[in-house]
């Protein structure tokens, strides 16, 4: 059995350009969002050594956080095939296999969140061998974040009468 | 309404009306499966390197998911080869209008109608995808398989009925395309209610009527009822964004369905194939082990159990906060809309993530697609390591955010009680969940 | 009617494309020649080597095309100088082979590619005229009858690391026999420890003196351009399994049995740790190259008879030697190899 909505109730309208004080409210948070430096100290810079060790499928540790400035060493160890480290956006690539570690050595000092992948072929899901390489905080998944929150806040607003 | 009529525009007509090119399109599409088939089958068995494996799950997936659906709606159905020798063999000819073809034109049982199917094939997908997606042998197998699926059912049942009941692709080309700018439609009802011919949906090998296209999800863009049409009351439009979610009033249960399943499928492919966990990634990929196992536990727990529920749950108290007797089922189909913008642009930042990287892997395999030591067009040796850049993971953030603000629009038209502020913030939480599980799986 | 009749011909046209370019291609346009040889190379437990029989007459070449259907392979021949070739999974390697003498060469896999990479080998059966391959001498061991299989440990050990450049000091009162190579080859280091003990011209030198000078004999016996060859050769071979410092802590024995010496019920048990001075100081190099050539011994060592020569195997036994002498000061060179591999 339905229900009858009473005819005199409206549904506010999404209207968002309506009060342009809000549009413009918004548009100032959200470039706050995008641009604003994150106000969080990151501690002093050190030197940091992992050992990484490939396999089928996946990399141990998968998942590697440092601080920004911090001297990392990387090594490659292969437990079973010949296998290769390639880090997004610092231009590293390794490879190595069983006996024959290999080694690197570089400053961290772009912040955010990389991803490494196997850079040489050994295997069926050789594409999808990945780790996350942390430096710092990730900020662009908090601005994101921000951004969501900001998106819902704004429509409802939007929706006020 | 805001509408443009391209199919006024004197190329554009004829680029329709005429039937070569399509035809033309097609042959190559064809033939090119046929090819594709062959790579796989003959081709070298290492997956990044097979022609196969490539152009199914790269190109042809990157091409669908970022141009063909949002831009186009159901536009590759029209070029798709799968079903393409069926249709053929039902309309008699490759290039003349329907007329008497083989097959037994039986109408596909009531049953089975509706995305029910096309829900379950893609939860079935899934489960083996991370075998298939690498193994070149299994992905020509799976190719030949739905081709002569499509053909025996072609034979067997009226028109495309694989394409509007069975295949998964196409039950999700088909949610997703209310979304898109273009559309075909009649122009004038009137002059359709005078027409007694119906020469349109005679010919129309998708079994719709064009005066009843009130959304995207049927047609497949053939253009034969444009062509057959004496009245020429047939147009194709650009038209804004997502503007079918608008005017629909009733979303079905299975259309439902298929969303959810949509929204649980992206996020495991987002876990397995873009996360860091090599546990899930040998789970899913060693098929009849007992870690597979668990691996198809969780995964029907996620897609038939986990979001499903958290979707009723936030319907029903929804509707509860609204604080009116309304009927859940109602509510149920009708919030559903909200899962179509949230789904596309979902799997768009997953191709983004997904497809961009591996993309440096097309030039080598178009040089040398058989792995012979070909180097047709000078790129077989061009292969490099692809990498997500801060851009990528820009404009995967505001992809995912537009979904976001744009489900959020849906389930405001959705929410029809008297309070629907009330009513649409659980359902906004679910969004804005949803949102917050991409956004950590991909940029996390 | 002309329409569908052209439109047959051209889909007939594009679908023969379709197939025969595939077809065609495999079947006439696979391999540079009718005669090359597309030698497939896969990880043992999928098949190894497609053909692991090769059959060739002297001085014919042998034109092969190597493929790898999963992981980084190689392939080279035992006991030649011809450098290894990488076989990487995408990229075709084609190569031709000449052999000018008849006999049995093995072909090898040079990357590891599962924990049984060591058995992907073939043989090349070469056959004709021409002076056969010089007859390998019987290799010591067999001459001397070693039980490479009996436990061998040191009933001697020296206390800290000794060192052969304090032995070149006191090699001046070294008896004559110390510094031949039969006696070198034939006793391990500490029963020539305990030989000069008993000499009464070294009486007054004490303990680890001793050791300086066995040191001493051992390490004179090479140059550090065969060490170097050797340290290659033990990194690319041994190493996964013996451990870059010869602990025997490879990363492709994880998890296996130690060594029980009592009886080899297993099929493959955890390597000795080298730098153990009971172990390696216990063995001649005549043991050692035994071990090397059969291998076995219920262990899971391969064999590697086929694949080193003997210059190789000497500077592999001076190379296993120094993990011993080195082990206490901890002064192991580790293998700091950043290389640079062809990407993908």
């Amino acid at each position: 059995m339905e229900s009858l909505t009473p005819l005199t109730s409206v549904k506010p309208e999404f209207q968002p350009f309506k009060r342009w004080q809000g549009f413009v409210v918004a548009l100032v948070v959200a470039l706050l969002i995008v641009f604003l430096p994150f106000p969080f100290l990151s501690p002093a810079p050190s030197a940091r050594i992992f050992r990484i060790e490939a396999s089928n499928f996946e990399f141990s540790p998968s998942e590697i956080y440092v601080n920004p400035g911090d001297r990392v060493t990387l090594e490659l160890i292969s437990t079973d095939v010949v296998h290769g480290l390639s880090l997004d956006n610092y231009g590293i690539s390794l490879s190595a296999e069983p006996g024959q570690p290999a080694k690197v050595t570089f400053v961290a000092n772009q912040p955010g969140i990389f991803r490494f992948r196997c850079s040489v072929t050994c295997g069926n899901l050789h594409p999808f061998i990945l780790g996350k390489f942390q430096v710092g905080q990730n900020t662009l998944l908090w601005r994101a974040i921000a951004g969501s929150i900001l998106i819902i806040g704004f429509g409802f607003w939007s929706f006020r009468k | 309404m805001i509408r443009l009529e391209i199919s006024r525009i004197p190329w554009v007509q004829t680029l329709l009306r005429n039937r070569w090119p399509q035809f033309l399109v097609r042959a190559v599409t064809f033939s090119g499966v046929i090819f594709t088939i062959l790579a796989g089958l003959m081709g070298p068995l290492v997956g990044s390197y097979n022609f196969a494996v490539i152009f199914v799950w790269i190109a042809w997936w990157t091409a669908l998911k970022l141009f063909f659906i949002p831009f186009g709606g159901r536009s590759w159905c029209s070029i798709c080869p799968i079903p393409m020798s069926g249709e053929w063999l039902q309309r008699g000819g490759l290039i003349t209008r329907a007329g008497k073809g083989w097959g037994m034109g039986k109408r596909w049982p009531r049953f089975f109608r509706g995305n029910w199917l096309q829900a379950w094939g893609f939860i079935i997908i899934g489960l083996f995808s991370a075998v298939t997606l690498t193994s070149a042998r299994l992905t020509a197998f799976v190719l030949l398989f739905v081709v002569l699926l499509a053909l025996v059912l072609s034979l067997i049942f009226e028109r495309r009925s694989f394409c509007n009941y069975l295949c998964p692709i196409g039950g999700f080309i088909g949610l997703y395309a209310q979304t898109a700018p273009l559309e075909l439609r009649v122009k004038d009802p009137a002059v359709c209610a005078e027409h007694t011919e119906k020469s349109c949906y005679i010919n129309c090998p998708w079994g719709v009527y064009p005066l009843t296209l009130k959304t995207n999800t049927d047609c497949g863009l053939c253009m034969e009822c444009l062509r057959v049409c004496s009245k020429d009351n047939i147009a194709v439009n650009l038209r804004p964004f997502g503007e079918d979610l608008k005017s629909k009033n009733q979303f079905r249960l299975d259309e439902v369905f298929l969303g959810l399943v949509m929204l649980s499928s992206v996020l495991i492919d987002s876990a397995i194939f873009l996360g860091s966990w090599g546990d899930l990634k040998s789970a899913a990929f060693a098929v009849g082990s007992i870690p597979w196992w668990i691996f198809v536990a969780a995964f029907l727990l996620v897609s038939l159990g986990i979001l499903p529920g958290l979707y009723i749950f936030a319907v029903w108290i929804g509707v509860r906060l609204s604080g009116e007797r309304s009927s859940l089922k109602q509510a149920l189909s009708n919030q559903g809309q909200a899962l179509i913008p949230l789904g596309l642009m979902a799997w768009i930042a997953f191709t983004v993530s997904f497809a961009f990287v591996k993309f440096s892997y097309v030039l080598p395999v178009l040089s040398d697609p058989l792995g012979l030591g070909w180097n047709l067009f000078g790129s077989a040796h061009l292969a490099w390591v692809g990498e997500s850049t801060p851009f990528t993971a820009f404009i995967q953030v505001i992809i995912l955010l537009v979904g976001l603000f744009w489900s959020f629009l849906s389930v405001w038209r959705a929410s029809e009680s008297s309070q629907p502020i009330k009513q649409a913030i659980p359902m906004i939480g679910f969004c804005f969940l949803f949102t917050l599980s991409m956004l950590w799986l991909l940029i996390g | 009617m002309k329409t569908e009749i052209l439109a047959r011909i051209i889909l007939f046209i594009f679908i023969f494309a379709g197939i025969t370019i595939p077809v065609a291609g495999r079947v006439f346009f696979a391999t540079p020649s009718s005669t090359t040889i597309e030698l497939h190379a896969r990880i043992p437990e999928n098949g190894g080597w497609s053909m692991d029989h090769i059959q060739a007459s002297v001085g014919e070449p042998i034109h092969l095309r190597l493929i790898s259907d999963d992981v980084v392979h190689g392939f080279a021949i035992g006991k030649s100088d011809q450098p290894a070739l990488e076989i990487i999974p995408g990229k075709i390697v084609d190569t031709t082979l000449v052999f000018d003498k008849p006999g049995t060469y093995t072909y090898y896999c040079t990357h590891w590619c599962s924990p049984n990479h060591w058995r992907m080998r073939g043989t090349i059966e070469v056959i004709g005229r021409g002076q056969n391959l010089d007859p390998e001498p019987l290799p010591l061991y067999l001459q001397l009858g070693i039980d490479i299989d009996a436990s061998h440990p040191a009933l001697i050990t020296p206390d800290s690391s000794p060192s052969a450049g304090r032995g070149a000091q006191l090699a001046g009162s070294l008896p004559l026999y110390a510094t031949e190579l039969n006696t070198y080859q034939t006793s391990s280091p500490a029963q020539l420890w305990l030989r000069l003990r008993k000499e009464s011209k070294l009486s007054k030198l004490k303990d680890e003196e001793i050791w300086d000078l066995v040191a001493f004999i051992c390490q004179n016996r090479t140059s550090s351009e065969t060490l170097s060859q050797a340290s290659r050769l033990y990194a690319a071979n041994c190493a996964a399994c013996h451990g870059e410092n010869g602990k025997g802590d490879g990363v492709v024995v994880r998890g296996l049995p130690e060594m029980d010496t009592q009886s080899m019920v297993h099929n493959r048990v955890h390597p000795p740790d080298f730098t153990n001075s009971k172990n390696l100081l216990g063995a001649s190099p005549a043991l050692l190259e035994g071990k090397m050539i059969r291998g076995g011994m219920g262990t899971g060592m391969p064999y590697w008879g086929p694949i080193f020569t003997e210059e190789q195997m000497d500077g592999l036994i001076s190379y296993l030697y120094n993990f011993v002498w080195q082990f206490t000061t901890g002064n192991n060179s580790s293998h700091n190899s950043v290389t640079s591999y062809p990407s993908k």
